[in-house]
């Protein structure tokens, strides 16, 4: 026998009831998620936003811009300086996944060695540079790269007889020398990532592959690669997108030069904005940026497989 | 019995709770909302004057403070100075970004010769600052024209200088008597042939030039350009670079960086030249005026005693015996209740002569008044880092022939774009002509916009 209550409620309140329903059991989560949301709408939704439009005008910084269209992008389109900066953001960030990130899991590796003496000075060394003040670093690598009286060319006269390399007047060699201050600044933040990586990679499985017969080779390609791929590929999309927006190194040790042959593409735009008070191409050369480097982040992700099951 | 926190009868927990926060919000708020109220823009005619001041240098502080008194004497303004100091290009950006807020501008501000021409894009500086040009009427045939057209656009004058930078040969007396070298050496075509074999014989520089700091590249080659009768710009703002004084001034510096005549260095004020000046690698330079204060006595302050200044070679060519470089200028902001009050100030501190004295003392920058160089009192002053060398005997010897200088919206294009090109044609890459020719291609092609 089942029993069937039913009960009837005046259409007012069942109303009231299912408000208050929806509120406390739809609204409630919205509710309390919704600072972040509101948070990033007005910091970085607005901003973004408001930087597309700002490219679509021309302004100096006072007064009403000027609306110009696609202007902007056509003039970039057309300016040398622009092309060049982009070429120079694409060498840092070369250096960067290429080199920088490749020695960082190296130095990881050396540092996760059994038996490594002094393994927490070692650490604390390489990550200094990442600590330490821009405009430290910059001071220091003046004194090393100069030319003239630079540390690093009396060394090597004295050592090996060379002459003077000019390490910041060169176009070519300058960008080299602002990647390895790029290099050295990184690379012990990037080791940390490694460091917690390699040290979750289960020991069995280097026992069973030495058992297979691997020797240390195989198994950092066969065990430590493979079982570290989430972390590689974190660091590798991070430091792409740092390098992509460097701007420290080539303005603190070189202001771009010699001539342009380090102007980043950061730097093109505070040059725009900041020094020649020319803010809608500023804000077009920002556009520009946030666009290569979503959709190139967006490749490396897929290409590598963030955030997928493996 | 009744905890002291409870909620009184009434009211609930919730309710206190919201109150809290109702109120704990208003206080946080309040002195935004307060920032955000219209502020008074009725003049000041006399009384007290809170002025709000920016400036990049401590010099300045010190200076404008001391001439208070002088500004509350011949007017009925009472002053209370409150400083801001920031980053030279800093000041100019956030001077910009109040003015768009609507609020929070200073009512006088310091502005850097290299910045002010970012005042000159657009209608920014007409905009935001005073034309002191009437201000500066009575005194206007003293002023030394060179200081008045950086600051000056479409005729209106809107900044006062504080120095007459001139350009001069800061040499090492000792090492000049050790080696014989002559302290006048009449052309600088001559300066580069003694510098070179000075530089293939003693492995020492008579001077340096900065190669990695474009602005720093570009400043170094304006002051050789502007003693041989040339500028950058005309006073319409445009592009004179394919002129040949420039081609002179290029191809005399090239030439001397190649034979070692000139030394090369970062930037004419960090290690670099400190290394330089320290090891007795570079026996001289030619700097402005403020270089003694700024370059020298900080960076080598050991060799007190030791340096001495005299006039610059001239161009076998043509030209002067002097330039100028760098400078800053003091403006008072427009429609401010405290305009009135800010332009009295800079007027006085840099208009009157005994004020003009005291900032030379002060701080080592000369006169802007051409009657002032004749100062019986700066005549008879004796440096004694410049081994009691009275260097307003030099001074006074070549102000007349200082040069104008003028500016344009496009200045900071032409450092970037101009240092390269100088760049190449010291490692001789290209001649000077061509240098010049590429650097007004690439520099008309940035500045189009």
């Amino acid at each position: 026998m089942s029993t069937h209550t039913e009960t009837t409620l005046v259409p007012g309140l069942r109303a009231r009831r299912a408000r208050s329903g929806r509120i406390r059991g739809g609204a409630a989560p919205y509710i309390f998620i919704a600072p972040f949301y509101v948070l990033y709408g007005l910091f970085m939704i607005v901003p973004v936003v408001a930087a597309i439009v700002l490219s679509l005008t021309e302004w100096v910084g006072l007064g009403a811009p000027d609306f110009i269209g696609i202007q902007n992008y056509v003039d970039l389109a057309h300016d040398t300086s622009f092309g060049g900066a982009l070429a120079n953001s694409a060498v840092y960030t070369a250096i960067a996944v290429l080199i920088v990130v490749p020695v960082s899991l190296l130095v990881a590796q050396a540092l996760n060695a059994r038996n490594l003496r002094l393994r927490d000075m070692f650490r604390v060394a390489y990550f200094v540079p990442m600590v330490l003040s821009p405009i430290v670093i910059a001071l220091i690598y003046s004194l090393i790269f100069d030319r003239d009286y630079g540390l690093l060319n009396s060394s090597l006269q004295a050592l090996f007889g060379l002459p003077h390399i000019d390490w910041l007047g060169d176009p070519t060699i300058a960008k080299g020398a602002i990647g390895f201050v790029l290099m050295w600044r990184t690379v012990g933040y990037l080791t940390i990532f490694f460091l917690a990586a390699l040290q979750n990679v289960p020991g069995e499985l280097y026992e069973a592959a030495a058992l297979d017969g691997a020797g240390p080779v195989r198994s950092f390609f066969t065990v430590t690669l493979p079982s570290i791929r989430p972390v590689t590929a974190f660091v590798i999309v991070t430091s792409f997108i740092s390098a992509a927006q460097l701007f420290d190194e080539p303005y603190l040790l070189t202001k771009g030069g010699p001539g342009e042959a380090t102007l980043s593409v950061a730097m093109f735009i505070y040059r725009a904005a900041f020094e020649r008070q020319q803010f809608g191409y500023a804000a077009a050369a920002g556009v520009v940026l946030f666009a290569i480097v979503f959709i190139i982040s967006q490749g490396l992700n897929r290409l590598l497989g963030i955030g997928r099951e493996s | 019995m009744i905890p002291l926190s409870s909620p009184p009868p009434g009211m609930s927990r919730r309710s206190v709770l919201r109150l809290l926060a109702l109120s704990g919000g208003t206080a946080l708020v309040a002195p935004a909302l307060a920032g955000c109220a219209p502020a008074s823009t009725t003049p000041i005619r006399s009384g007290a004057v809170d002025l709000s001041f920016w400036t990049h240098d401590d010099g300045y502080i010190a200076f404008f403070r001391k001439a208070v008194p002088l500004a509350e004497k011949n007017s009925s303004f009472r002053y209370r100075l409150h400083i801001t100091k920031a980053g030279a290009s800093d000041i100019v950006t956030k001077l910009i970004a109040q003015a768009v807020a609507g609020t929070g501008t200073p009512d006088v501000v310091g502005l850097e010769i290299g910045n002010f021409a970012r005042m000159l894009r657009g209608d920014i500086a007409p905009e935001l600052l005073s034309d002191l040009t009437k201000a500066v009427a009575p005194v206007a045939d003293d002023l030394i024209t060179a200081r008045l057209t950086p600051f000056s656009k479409d005729g209106k004058l809107y900044a006062l200088d504080s120095d007459t930078p001139l350009t001069v040969l800061y040499y090492r007396s000792d090492e000049y008597d050790r080696l014989g070298l002559p302290t006048d050496f009449g052309t600088w075509e001559e300066f580069g042939r003694v510098g070179a074999d000075l530089a293939t014989r003693e492995g020492v520089a008579l001077g340096a030039v900065a190669t990695s700091d474009p602005g720093g590249t570009v400043q170094n080659f304006q002051i050789h350009l502007l003693q041989r009768g040339g500028d950058l710009f005309d006073a319409d703002g445009k592009d004179t670079l394919q002129t040949p004084e420039a081609e002179d001034a290029l191809a005399f510096l090239a030439t001397s960086v190649q034979s070692g005549a000139l030394a090369t260095v970062a930037d004419m004020y960090g290690p670099s030249i400190q290394s330089g000046l320290k090891s007795g690698k570079i026996l001289g330079v030619n700097m402005p005026s403020w270089y003694a204060s700024y370059g020298i006595k900080p960076n080598v302050p050991e060799q007190k005693g030791k340096w001495r200044i005299t006039p610059l070679p001239r161009f076998a060519q043509g030209g002067g015996r002097t330039a100028v470089g760098g400078g800053t200028g003091f403006a008072a902001l427009r429609n401010k209740p405290a305009t009135a009050a800010g332009m009295h100030l800079i007027t006085t501190a840099y208009l009157d002569p005994a004020q003009q004295v005291a900032r030379y003392k002060a701080m080592g920058y000369l006169p802007t008044r051409r009657s002032v160089f004749d100062s019986a009192e700066l005549a008879a002053l004796e440096d004694e880092y410049f081994g009691g060398q009275r260097l307003f005997e030099t001074y006074r010897e070549i102000v007349d022939d200082v040069p104008d200088v003028h500016q344009s919206a496009n200045s900071s294009i032409m450092n970037t774009v101009l240092a390269g090109h100088i760049l190449r044609a010291y490692k001789g890459q290209v001649s000077a002509a061509q240098a010049l020719a590429d650097a007004t291609a690439d520099f008309r092609g940035q500045a189009k916009r």
